[in-house]
């Protein structure tokens, strides 16, 4: 049943619209600046910085962005780790925390200790680098992109969490009906949790694709780039060649670096962006449960 | 073949005997965990010794606290110190106020169409790669002419030399932050939100309550819980400066560590640059240990707010 309004309500109604509509443009905003700017003709970026209204439109910027081997390459290579180490994560994570959840795990405790630890002590970075790279030789490799990040605990965690929430009647039934513990957990396990699947496949996704650290830390050979590690060195790179150039030749560069940069950082963004409202309401489910379950 | 639902106590090992595909599966993951954070636990011995590429973790000589003498006694503590807890604090406060914020006024919009676009495109920043957004701060703040310079012309506003003003620092960080993760954490409190009975709500719209008051005195009191125990577990975590996200927009500007420099991008830099991989490694063995006080006690405390939600 619906009552009416009063005046106070009124303008509390109106006031919780305004907030999260400026909180939404507040969020957007810098998206579309960017976007905008990839557009807009590089005279005008030089003259008048980025604007929401440009005067003249220009595809300069992607024209060149697309012609570029280094992009190129490092989509390739982003596009790699990010499927083969999103799949090889979420199939290692999905059977660990399948196991941690499990009543019937007799080394439930110290495995759960032994997964738990990490997130409270860790070595530090130093002690990982030299691990990385003196014991395990990775660097310079396609695999330390890979490796070093297929297990994060708060994920494992998530599914864990979510594991818990499944009947244990379930699972009996269909031992009794015969199944063993490989299809219990294909069978069973892996449709009913498809929502969690998702979100933390999603979650992994986005680590991979957005993974830079990784890139510094072990990375010096140019064909191994991701993308973002591209993007930052067009950052610190433009400043460098900004401070050779003299101010008054600044004009006369012709490659429009301004737009290029914009452009790269939308195509950088692009695909993330696309996948995301296709998962999203799978992503909040599952962020959800595991935040409620703790 | 039979399948043993429940292990006895005496036959643990019979039970992984007969069930090897349930231990099995937890293999490859413990294995990472093994490789990829315990042997760096060891590793951990480097903080105590002159650590040499040559000879190795074992092989290096072993130099007591000297270590950490160098480290503790240096300007420079204080000044990363401070900054960690600075900003993680403002972090932590504005975000966290912001959330709660969203979460009240999104529970109050009932048109689906605005609700679902709204709440996509808040989640959105959290999305993107710290070096997008370092991207696009530097397209606002950085070069000759920043834009924010431009706009603060037509307001007839002084211009500000941004990359060198190290006080506005921790605030645009901060704004920076809470634009990221907000829209993140106001769906815990939103789910929250959604968990407390429709009962109440029924009760006090029948005692006349007004909207503004349903807010204050039943979901906020409400959601209090929630807020403390997301909050403690940041407190938790106040130690681990955010390095991506400082690393990324504020990079190798050295004008403005004063106030930006935090514990992760000093260990990160003396790693680096300076190759002195033994003090580095004491302090990040500084930093883990207070984490893991501070995780401790949060837990503790947190425990006794409610014990579901506890860590461990």
């Amino acid at each position: 049943m619906r009552q009416k309004q009063s005046a106070a309500d009124r303008t509390f109604t109106v006031f919780a619209h305004t907030f999260i509509l400026l909180f939404t443009l507040f969020c957007v905003f810098p998206f579309l600046l960017m976007i905008i700017g990839s557009f807009t003709d590089e005279g005008e970026l030089i003259a008048h910085g980025y604007t929401l209204f440009p005067q003249t439109l220009s595809l300069d910027a992607y024209k060149a962005v697309l012609q570029s081997d280094v992009l190129f390459n490092g989509y390739s290579v982003t596009i790699f780790i990010t499927v083969v180490g999103a799949l090889t994560a979420l199939c290692i994570s999905a059977m660990l925390g399948y196991s941690l959840a499990n009543k019937r795990n007799v080394l439930q405790t110290p495995f759960l200790f032994f997964c738990y630890l990490p997130m409270l002590f860790s070595g530090g970075i130093i002690p990982f680098y030299i691990v990385v790279s003196q014991w395990l030789h990775l660097q310079n490799t396609i695999w330390v992109l890979i490796l070093t990040m297929l297990c994060q605990p708060f994920l494992v965690f998530l599914l864990v969490s979510f594991f818990r929430t499944i009947p244990e009647e379930l699972e009996e039934a269909a031992r009794i009906d015969g199944a063993n513990e490989m299809r219990v957990f294909f069978q069973i396990m892996i449709p009913i949790s498809k929502p969690i699947l998702a979100s933390v496949g999603l979650f992994y996704a986005l680590s991979y694709w957005n993974d830079w650290f990784m890139g510094l830390m072990f990375v010096d050979n140019e064909k191994l780039f991701p993308l973002q590690l591209i993007l930052r060195r067009m950052v610190s790179n433009m400043e460098a060649a900004k401070n050779l150039i003299p101010a008054s030749a600044a004009i006369a560069v012709t490659p429009p670096t301004y737009g290029v940069r914009m452009a790269t950082t939308v195509l950088t963004i692009g695909p993330i962006v696309l996948l995301y409202p296709l998962l999203q309401k799978y992503f909040v489910k599952g962020l959800t449960v595991g935040a409620v379950k703790g | 073949m039979q399948y043993q639902l429940n292990a006895n106590k005496g036959s643990k090992l019979k039970h992984i005997i007969r069930n090897p595909f349930l231990y099995a599966m937890a293999v490859p993951g413990l294995l990472f965990f093994l490789v990829f954070s315990y042997f760096p636990i060891y590793g951990i011995i480097i903080a105590f010794k002159d650590y040499n590429f040559a000879k190795g973790i074992t092989g290096s000589d072993w130099v007591g606290f000297r270590n950490f003498d160098y480290f503790f006694t240096s300007d420079d503590f204080w000044i990363i110190l401070r900054n960690t807890l600075v900003l993680n604090m403002l972090f932590i406060v504005f975000t966290t106020v912001a959330a709660v914020m969203i979460a009240l006024m999104f529970n109050e919009i009932r048109n689906k169409y605005f609700k679902r676009i709204s709440q996509s495109l808040i989640f959105l920043p959290y999305f993107m790669s710290w070096i997008v957004v370092g991207m696009i701060v530097q397209s606002l703040f950085g070069g000759e002419e920043p834009m924010i310079n431009t706009w603060l012309q037509y307001l007839s506003l002084e211009p500000v030399n941004w990359m060198f003003e190290s006080k506005l620092w921790p605030y645009i960080l901060t704004v920076i932050r809470v634009w990221q993760g907000a829209g993140y954490l106001s769906i815990i409190f939103l789910a929250a939100i959604t968990g407390i009975s429709e009962d109440l709500y029924e009760a006090a719209r029948i005692d006349g309550a007004s909207k503004l008051q349903i807010v204050l005195r039943i979901t906020l009191p409400l959601l209090v819980p929630t807020i403390m125990i997301m909050t403690l577990l940041a407190v938790g975590k106040i130690f681990n400066g955010d390095f991506a996200m400082i690393y990324a927009i504020i990079g190798d500007n050295s004008s403005l560590y004063p106030t930006t420099d935090v514990i992760d991008t000093f260990v990160f830099r003396s790693m680096r640059q300076l190759h002195d991989f033994g003090m580095s490694s004491a302090v990040g063995l500084f930093q883990s240990i207070m984490g893991l006080i501070f995780v401790i006690t949060a837990n503790w405390i947190t425990r006794r707010v409610s014990k579901e939600s506890a860590l461990f």
